[in-house]
């Protein structure tokens, strides 16, 4: 744009008028306006630094020509000026064309319709394989068919990984060990204990006991499966119990200290004992069947110790075993 | 004397875990110096002794699992004897109780606890007794207890309740919901009928102890008893012993007297010789 000074018989191309001597004109690629009409079609007013876009031959201010013809983005909503992406029946800035689920840029990738969304290929493929009931490999990203192979939790294809040690092709047998796969045979060989519950191998505290190892958590009463943690456990017909479980169901209980009882039983006055915990009541001397001992309330009570109970009661006991015999 | 510090003397140096005090005429256990600092113990017997009390120090000895205290002149507790966390095993029988301290039912692991032969009833119980759900037996016979608590059903772990020759009206049906009682002791007590609740339980395997002789039971009742205490049991689950049973409740028949056989029991005599 340029002002110049007068030429008698211009006209401008708008208004068709001349100029007069001291008035100034604007040329625009050779068309010459007066000052007044160099203006937007749609506001009429000047243009803002003297910017303005043509179409069909008319001039608009930016906000005007954005307002009739510029295509708004699909996502932001806002004009799109340069490269505009046509897709899914909207406009798009290339940077807001994105995947509907991972939200990387598609504009340069290409894009899959999937279920009214766009896509990147990967995530279509893993829609695709959740649909099906399968995993998409995590690093060719197509669908695992077979067996996938379970590698720092993704799965893979097994294809595409070598055993750690061997360098044979894996299948899904293969085996993670301190963050490398190996085959099943190699990782066998490496002595690490294998959890005879899960079946995976065990490499935080390992459980032996009945004749296996255990991951702690997964070495469990047969009855309740809560884990031993550490606790005594009991074994019986190749099972492992809690007390609890063991002694309700194979368990002689000692009265006294209310354990499974280990060894011999000391079966008297309709209760069991551990051989040490059979004992007086009244002074905890150790009692054995035979000793005399008198029952008192079903409890073993040593000769010495019922010497000293007051006449009054004995007598009264005395009396209500005969009744009791009645 | 000088034997008494012995064997406290010996278990300090040999942290014995056992220490066996019974029988030997203690009266104060100030009589024993050291006693309660012998943290390391875990079985204390000192039944057959003359002690009038046990001292707050009691709650020292944190490692205690059982305490024998049958046979003494006890007629007060410390409130710090149920601090002992991991006291199982509690004997009190044979004493002079006639309440309890305040809060004595906060023992965490108690097991077993014989308070036999006192003078308890149940305005003895502190309110927080029956909080005691580690409780296995509970032996209560020789007491006074007129009624008995029906709150008895949170102790849920009860194998062994002895109320024998206590002076029970009734028996409370709670004691119905006890699933794992194994014997139940309620002879000499003035019952004249059995909750039929009672009919849940299995009492009479060969592992299990019924004994409720010596009851003034009404009629029905009194019969199935000669014939056997199975007897007992298939007959108060009958739907005919229910609708008797409500009938009687019903009825408000007045209770039987009191029988005055316990009056001469030793824990109600005055002490003569009481020292100190
Ligand atoms: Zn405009
Ligand atoms: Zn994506
Ligand atoms: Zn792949
Ligand atoms: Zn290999
Ligand atoms: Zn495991
Ligand atoms: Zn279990
Ligand atoms: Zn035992
Ligand atoms: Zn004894």
């Amino acid at each position: 744009v340029s002002m110049t000074s007068q030429l008698s018989q211009a006209s401008c191309i708008r208004c068709r008028g001349g100029f007069s001597s001291d008035e100034h004109m604007v040329n625009s690629n050779g068309e010459i306006y007066h000052e007044d009409c160099f203006v937007c079609a749609q506001c009429f007013q000047k243009f803002p630094e003297g910017l303005f876009y043509e179409f069909e031959g008319v001039k608009y201010c930016e906000h005007d020509f954005h307002m009739l013809f510029a295509p708004c983005c699909g996502k932001c909503e806002e004009f799109i000026i340069g490269r505009v992406i046509k897709a899914m029946n909207n406009n798009w800035h290339p940077e807001c064309f994105t995947c509907k689920l991972c939200n990387t840029p598609l504009a340069d990738v290409g894009f899959v319709k999937n279920a009214g969304r766009s896509l990147c290929r990967p995530c279509h493929n893993r829609e695709k394989a959740l649909g099906l009931g399968k995993y998409v490999c995590n690093k060719c990203h197509s669908i695992i068919e077979e067996e996938p192979l379970r590698f720092k939790g993704d799965p893979y294809h097994p294809f595409h990984f070598n055993c750690d040690n061997c360098g044979k092709e894996l299948t899904a047998e293969a085996r993670e060990l301190r963050g490398e796969l190996y085959c099943l045979p190699c990782h066998d060989k490496q002595g690490i204990p294998i959890c005879g519950a899960c079946r995976r191998p065990i490499e935080e505290r390992v459980v032996s006991a009945m004749g296996k190892h255990w991951h702690v958590e997964h070495f469990v009463c047969a009855q309740c499966e809560k884990p031993f943690l550490g606790q005594k456990h009991y074994e019986k017909n190749g099972h492992a119990y809690c007390e609890l479980h063991y002694n309700q169901l194979f368990g002689d209980v000692c009265y006294h200290c209310n354990g499974v009882i280990d060894g011999d039983v000391v079966s008297a006055l309709n209760k069991s004992w551990c051989v040490k915990h059979f004992q007086c009541t009244c002074c905890n001397t150790k009692l054995t069947l035979k000793n005399k001992f008198v029952e008192y309330d079903m409890k073993p009570v040593c000769r010495k110790c019922y010497e000293k109970f007051p006449l009054e009661l004995k007598k009264r006991l005395k009396k209500a075993a005969e009744s009791e015999k009645k | 004397m000088s034997k008494l510090k012995k064997i406290v003397e010996d278990s300090k140096n040999q942290k014995m875990k056992v220490i066996d005090l019974s029988d030997r005429g203690i009266q104060n256990l100030n009589e024993v110096p050291g006693l309660m600092m012998l943290e390391h113990v875990t079985h204390l017997t000192m039944s057959h002794n003359k002690l009038a009390a046990v001292p707050p120090s009691i709650g020292e000895l944190v490692n205690l699992e059982m305490l024998n205290l049958f046979n003494n002149h006890i007629e007060e507790l410390p409130t710090s004897l149920s601090g002992l966390m991991k006291l199982k095993i509690l004997n009190l029988g044979m004493n002079r109780l006639s309440h309890l301290p305040r809060g004595f039912g906060s023992f965490a692991k108690l097991e077993m606890l014989d308070l036999s032969y006192n003078n308890l009833s149940e305005n003895s119980l502190p309110s927080n007794f029956f909080f005691m759900t580690t409780l296995r037996t509970l032996y209560l016979a020789d007491n006074d207890f007129e009624t008995f608590p029906a709150n008895i059903n949170k102790l849920q772990d009860m194998q062994v309740l002895s109320l024998r020759d206590n002076d029970l009206i009734s028996l409370p049906k709670e004691v119905g919901e006890l699933l794992k009682l194994k014997e139940l002791h309620i002879q000499g007590n003035r019952l004249t009928v059995l909750p039929p609740e009672l009919g849940n339980l299995e009492l009479t395997g060969p592992n299990n102890v019924f004994k409720a002789d010596r009851n003034p039971w009404v009629a029905p009742i009194l019969e199935q008893f000669m014939l056997g205490n199975s007897h007992v049991f298939g007959y108060i689950r009958s739907d005919t012993y229910k609708y008797l049973h409500g009938r009687h409740i019903h009825a408000e028949p007045a209770p039987p007297p009191k029988k005055d056989d316990k009056a001469k029991k030793a824990c109600r005599k005055p002490l003569h010789n009481k020292n100190k």
